[in-house]
């Protein structure tokens, strides 16, 4: 059967935009990791701190996980001029980053359980500040690094690890495997290969800090 | 009152009428070009509303890199594997998009590369800037006619440089499944070209640089030697029902529809053209001066019906 040039073209714009638009009808479409397929803001779960992104701002957290703005604030040592809006990644540092933000929240999600009265066991010393609304709780301890400006976040790549001084092999040593393309993001590259990046990104930031 | 009666049809290898004023506009090949152009505008529209709002704006813009086909084979093992997760960097409209540029290759062969990818385009709009520059300039003209009578001893290596797009794809879609990544982004000259707007300096700028140099030499080099999604869509078109054929009783072998060619395929020595390479842009259609020499057909290029 014989297709005239021009009903071709129709039927490659046809087919391409007749399947998407049945996707889309179908609720299979997000173009962003911020939005749902019908447009919504993605929020935190109040259940999952696992929900919880770097592009998230302060007062999505303080709404979802209740938690007191201030509280928030003096917790993580952030500049007292904070705006709610602030996304999270935008105040990434030593003492403040997404994994953080979770292990905190995750530990004031927990219910408190009373000490029974007979108990005389000692209970494990506090290892960080405690907060006001669960002093009974472990709190993450803040690294002791004092420079900003050379931080570890979900964005460093490879080349500017190397651009602050740390050696190749060292960063290698670190990863447990050959560097791949310098402009990947250490998170892309430690997460792609099932792993945790917070223990290594602790390692790799001792490292920065080593070549001050 | 004037009886008006219908055209007759038209035999086959009397030469076609040749087109005047306005009707040389009204053709294939212009509505070719105004699908490119509309997705290329749509693309950097994207690219632009990103760069401007930027991603802390009062509304959530979509990434340009989410328009983007290939973006869903790469996250497609991740994707099918971890219950609906992604590689970084893309988004469930990779996958549809995917499905969609795929769905159009099992019924019409690789139409995504000649009427809708910007990237071909691109290199279309630089192939053609080369054309119109050595007809004005004839030092030009002579000097490439040179360039190509030389680089005719070199025919051998752009038949084996060709499958150098299915070891990127092997590479692209194996990589990205087994470390987690997208292991081509840096290298993809089109993630460089969208990601211009945010001064990201990555191999793929070279890349895009090589592509767009190479395109004033010849046409669609990208297409023809590394683009992975072109080779993924060749691979399942090969399968399509959609065909080229070329009537040889009424084709006189002037070989206008092989040099009209992008892709460099030998239209006027093929009885049906079912290479994984063609692009289906019908430009060797909209070239061939006789009628019914070549057509698309859409049945059983096997049985050539």
């Amino acid at each position: 059967m014989r297709i005239h040039p021009f009903v071709y073209g129709f039927l490659v714009l046809g087919v391409f935009f007749g399947t998407i638009l049945g996707f889309q009808r179908a609720g299979i479409w997000s173009t962003s990791g911020k939005i749902t397929a019908s447009g919504d803001q993605v929020q935190p779960s109040a259940t999952d701190v696992d929900t919880i992104k770097g592009w998230m701002t302060l007062e999505q957290i303080t709404t979802t996980y209740q938690v007191p703005f201030q509280e928030l604030i003096t917790q993580f040592e952030l500049p007292a001029d904070t705006a709610p809006s602030t996304p999270i990644k935008d105040l990434e540092s030593d003492t403040f980053s997404v994994t953080n933000l979770r292990t905190w929240l995750q530990i004031r999600l927990q219910p408190v359980n009373p000490v029974p009265p007979g108990d005389s066991s000692p209970l494990p010393a506090p290892q960080g500040t405690p907060t006001p609304a669960n002093t009974d709780q472990v709190i993450p301890d803040p690294t002791a690094h004092v420079s900003t400006a050379r931080t570890i976040t979900g964005k460093t790549t490879l080349q500017e690890l190397l651009d602050w001084g740390v050696p190749e092999n060292a960063i290698q040593s670190v990863l447990g495997s050959e560097l791949p393309a310098l402009g990947t993001p250490i998170k892309d590259f430690v997460t792609g290969k099932g792993q945790e990046f917070s223990p290594i990104k602790t390692k790799l930031q001792a490292l920065v800090d080593a070549t001050n | 009152m004037a009886v008006q009666s219908r055209p007759a049809p038209v035999t086959p290898g009397t030469v076609k009428p040749h087109l005047r004023g306005v009707k040389t506009l009204l053709t294939h090949q212009t509505f070719r070009r105004v699908s490119q152009l509309g997705f290329a505008v749509f693309i950097a529209f994207l690219a632009i509303q990103h760069v401007v709002i930027g991603e802390n704006g009062p509304v959530v813009t979509a990434s340009p890199e989410a328009f983007c086909p290939f973006g869903g084979l790469e996250t497609l093992y991740k994707y099918l594997t971890s219950g609906g997760t992604f590689v970084s960097h893309t988004h469930l409209s990779n996958v549809v998009l995917l499905v969609a540029v795929l769905a159009v290759a099992l019924l019409l062969r690789s139409a995504f590369c000649g009427w809708i990818c910007p990237l071909g385009f691109l290199q279309d709009l630089v192939s053609n800037l080369s054309h119109v520059l050595q007809k004005r300039l004839p030092g030009l003209r002579r000097s490439m006619t040179s360039l190509k009578k030389r680089g005719a001893r070199l025919a051998v290596l752009d038949r084996y440089l060709r499958y150098l797009k299915y070891l990127v794809l092997a590479w692209t879609v194996g990589g990205s499944a087994y470390f987690g990544f997208m292991v081509f982004r840096d290298y993809d000259p089109w993630s460089a070209l969208l990601n211009l707007g945010e001064f990201s300096f990555t191999p793929g700028m070279i890349v895009l640089g090589i592509t767009l140099v190479a395109s004033f030499f010849i046409e669609r080099p990208w297409c023809r030697y590394a683009c992975p999604l072109g080779a993924a869509s060749g691979l399942l078109g090969k399968v399509s029902p959609t065909y080229l054929k070329r009537e040889e009783s009424a084709c006189t072998s002037c070989k206008i529809c092989t040099k009209a060619c992008p892709m460099g395929i030998e239209v006027h020595t093929a009885k049906t053209i079912r290479s994984a390479d063609c692009i289906t842009c019908l430009e060797c259609v909209g070239s061939c001066p006789r009628n019914g020499a070549l057509e698309v057909k859409f049945g059983l290029p096997i049985l050539g019906k």
